[in-house]
């Protein structure tokens, strides 16, 4: 079946931005005919989001390399979704245009858990039963889960038939030959996918719990984490397609590295992408003069956790300058401040410039790993002014272990400290600095994942205290919402009990969480409320020998690392940066830089 | 500089103005053809588009000005890495930009699915008022211009740019008074004045 746009034409007239559902994308991929297997890569949130997403796309290539069908499927916003719903038309695929439940697999990238409820929408307006025990038996796509959220997968383990928890690159192609191997979703598939690295069968494992309501015990085979060894050679598309609608960002990108050598207490990224892997010079200039050819964009963004940490840093942009066409300008997002260098900032339009402190007194930074001194962020702020920028985001964090007011006024001096920084020499225009305080979430599989959230009362006191001491001229104080804040760390460290709260919420309504305007918070609270469960008990610290929901998964990293980087963040020590010595993290065996390679 | 008349078709009807803009520098970066820029802070691609066209509706004609110093077979280059439905379908070289927003001035277009009626029905009326997209009152009679049938399919001209007239809110006043469904609205033509390529 194919859903041509003629058929939805009076819809498409009728929504906003209609060309994020007509498909004929440029540079889209080409799927083979009568494909042997069907995936379609789904991305829990709107076109515009999801096109701008690297990992997608990768995965998608992987799929497409070995012969298999690849297309993509988004969110629809709420007005097409509706209108969907109304006519009785499935949601489809972006290029084939074919209803999702025809696929052999749906694979959705979850980035956040705030898109929770969408994966739950997109399901249910293609028309699959959203709990995998009432698709049992019957023929219906596996439907599967992937991206950062999949370390902690146990909210969403009623729903999914498969999780791939890991390097995207070759687990999720390796199922579909396995599935076709099998002939279908038969029991030898699910156990044999179960031994594959980087995939994990919730059906498969038995959450036991004690008589506390807390985990005792998890019996079915242990899920590892599939990490890619050679990123050089790993599959990249050497095209990609441009959307129809304006994307959030609207530009090529290339993945500079995976990983982060940091190390940041608080950042689940920095940990669950380890160790760090890097590609060449060459492979990138290679992969960047492709894609400015094939998609026509004007800008290339050099995409890592960390891109100032790159090595040959330097090389790659003389490499790159030398070889893209003239006019194309490189985007750093990921710029640490001791890492700074006006070099690199010259390219892009010198408009703003955003440094993340996280945290604004000294003594907290240790406590959280951020390695950086406040003399570093001064320097790389003036060597920004000198070159023009006239204006710096700085990113906080409220709510961090061991946090007093007094850490929280800390960021006031910095903020001085920058303002008179750059009065120190004539300027043409006026400095805006745009303070930025997230509420920081205790995530899993980080240092600090046995930690208790700040709840609500706790966080608004806080945003308070930072309101009365930065109400200044020409400074812009914004802050996370202290309930949306809280729903993500409950989703985040949640377990297998949460799915019916997940579901009871889409059923009230909920959808698009992340997005402030849409977030429907009663309706999250009547959830909770209707299935007993409170949310309390998820934000609550964790004692390091109670069972942790996730912690049937083997990342990589030990629980005595974490638990020593626990201690060391209460003494206030540094650990730095692997690239300083390794600090024994468990993935010695396959981290380059711990084998002094980096 | 070069003047082209190009298709929205197939799918593409419903790319904004906006993003067809960036789809044209995009398309034209792909195909090596350069575009001068605009001088100035923000410096911008000299790509000049005729009046925005609602989403949705089909077009054969739509005009724009590349301010480029290309020699080559525009043509073919811009069609070969162009997206579906976004096709040149004939171009000149001229001196200067045409500046198709301004000098367009009417605007055919053809509809089918519409129920039969006599054209002079419409162009007898002294006025038609209406309320609009956005809510007010207008009198659209004056920015009709020409109403005939070829076939099953309704032809007709109505204003562009000052006098507006916006195809699918004509048709529906149509639809509502006459019967039938309104499909595959197209731009066919535009009239214009003072310009070499139309």
């Amino acid at each position: 079946m194919k859903i041509a746009t003629d058929d939805i034409r009076d819809i498409l007239m009728r929504v906003d931005k209609p060309a994020r559902y007509t498909g004929g994308e440029y540079g889209g991929a080409k799927c083979p005919e009568n494909a042997p297997f069907y995936f379609c890569m789904a991305f829990p949130d709107l076109y515009e989001v999801g096109m701008s997403n690297l990992g997608i796309k990768i995965v998608a290539e992987s799929f497409l390399r070995r012969g298999y069908a690849a297309d993509y499927a988004f969110a629809p916003a709420n007005d097409f979704g509706a209108e969907l719903k109304k006519a009785g038309i499935p949601l489809y695929s972006l290029s084939l245009k074919k209803p999702l439940a025809e696929f052999d697999m749906i694979g959705f990238s979850v980035q956040f858990e705030l898109c929770y409820t969408n994966i739950l929408y997109m399901l249910d307006l293609a028309g699959i039963p959203l709990r995998r025990a009432d698709r049992a038996g019957k023929r219906y796509p596996l439907i599967a889960i992937g991206g950062p959220c999949a370390v902690n997968p146990e909210p969403l383990a009623d729903f999914v038939d498969l999780v791939f928890i890991g390097d995207g690159e070759s687990a999720d192609a390796d199922v579909a030959g396995l599935y076709l191997e099998c002939g279908g979703p038969t029991e030898q598939f699910f156990r044999r996918a179960a031994a594959i690295e980087g995939v994990y069968v919730p059906a498969l494992m038995d959450v036991k719990y004690g008589k506390d309501g807390r985990i005792c015990a998890f019996e079915g085979p242990t899920p590892r984490r599939a990490i890619v060894s050679d990123l050089d050679g790993a599959v990249f598309p050497s095209s990609q397609c441009v959307p129809n609608v304006e994307s959030v960002f609207d530009r090529s990108i290339i993945e500079v590295m995976r990983g982060c050598y940091r190390g940041c207490r608080f950042c689940q990224a920095g940990f669950i992408y380890r160790p760090v892997r890097q590609r060449s010079v060459d492979t990138l200039t290679r992969q960047a003069c492709s894609l400015i050819a094939s998609t026509g964009y004007d800008e290339v963004s050099l995409n890592s956790l960390s891109t100032g940490d790159y090595p040959r840093l330097r090389e790659l942009l003389r490499s790159l300058k030398g070889s893209l066409p003239d006019g194309v300008t490189l985007a750093l997002p990921s710029l640490r401040v001791d890492s700074f260098d006006s070099d690199f900032a010259q390219d892009a339009r010198k408009i703003s410039l955003t440094f993340a402190p996280e945290a604004g007194s000294q003594r907290l930074r240790d406590v959280i790993n951020k390695d950086i001194t406040e003399e570093e962020i001064l320097t790389a702020a003036e060597s920004a002014f000198d070159i023009g920028y006239s204006a710096v985001k700085l990113y906080f964090m409220l709510g961090l272990p061991t946090e007093t007011d007094d850490d929280l006024r800390a960021i006031r001096r910095i903020v001085d400290l920058i303002k008179s920084g750059y009065g120190r020499k004539p300027r043409a225009k006026g400095l805006r600095v745009s303070v930025s305080v997230s509420t920081f979430i205790p995530k899993p599989f980080t240092p600090f994942q046995w930690e208790k959230q700040a709840d609500e009362a706790q966080a608004e006191a806080k945003q308070k205290v930072l309101r009365d001491c930065l109400y200044i001229k020409g400074v812009t104080l914004s802050w996370s919402d202290p309930f949306t804040s809280r729903l993500e760390g409950v989703l985040a460290r949640g377990d297998r009990k949460l799915a019916r709260v997940v579901e009871r919420a889409y059923r009230l309504g909920c959808t698009f969480d992340g997005w402030n305007s849409l977030l429907k918070k009663d309706a999250w609270a009547q959830a909770f409320a209707d299935c007993g469960v409170d949310p309390a008990i998820y934000t609550r610290e964790r004692a390091e020998d109670e069972l942790l929901p996730w912690e049937f998964i083997d990342i990589g990293i030990t629980k005595q690392f974490f638990a020593r980087e626990r201690k060391r963040a209460y003494g206030g020590i540094v650990t730095g940066s692997c690239k300083a010595g390794c600090s024994g993290c468990g993935l010695q065996k396959v981290c380059p830089a711990a084998k002094g390679e980096a | 500089m070069i003047a082209m008349r190009y298709t929205k078709t197939d799918g593409a009807e419903f790319i904004s103005h906006l993003d067809l803009l960036r789809h044209i520098y995009r398309t034209l970066r792909r195909a090596g053809i350069p575009v001068n820029y605009s001088g100035g802070f923000h410096k911008h691609p000299r790509i000049f588009l005729n009046n925005p066209l609602g989403t949705g509706i089909k077009s054969v004609a739509e005009y724009a000005t590349v301010d480029t110093p290309f020699t080559g077979d525009f043509k073919e280059r811009f069609n070969l890495f162009s997206p579906d439905g976004i096709k040149c379908a004939d171009c000149a070289y001229v001196e200067s930009n045409q500046n198709y927003a301004n000098c367009i001035t009417s605007c055919t277009y053809t509809a089918e699915g519409l129920a039969p009626f006599d054209p002079e029905e419409i162009m007898r009326e002294k006025a038609i008022p209406l309320i609009d997209s956005r809510g007010r009152q207008i009198d659209i009679r004056p920015r009709i211009y020409a109403v005939e049938w070829q076939g099953d399919a309704l032809k007709f001209t109505a204003g562009c740019g000052e006098n507006n007239l916006r195809p699918d809110l004509f048709c529906a006043y149509l639809e509502e008074r006459f019967g039938g469904s309104a499909k595959n609205i197209t731009k066919v033509a535009a009239g214009a004045e003072g310009v070499k390529f139309i």
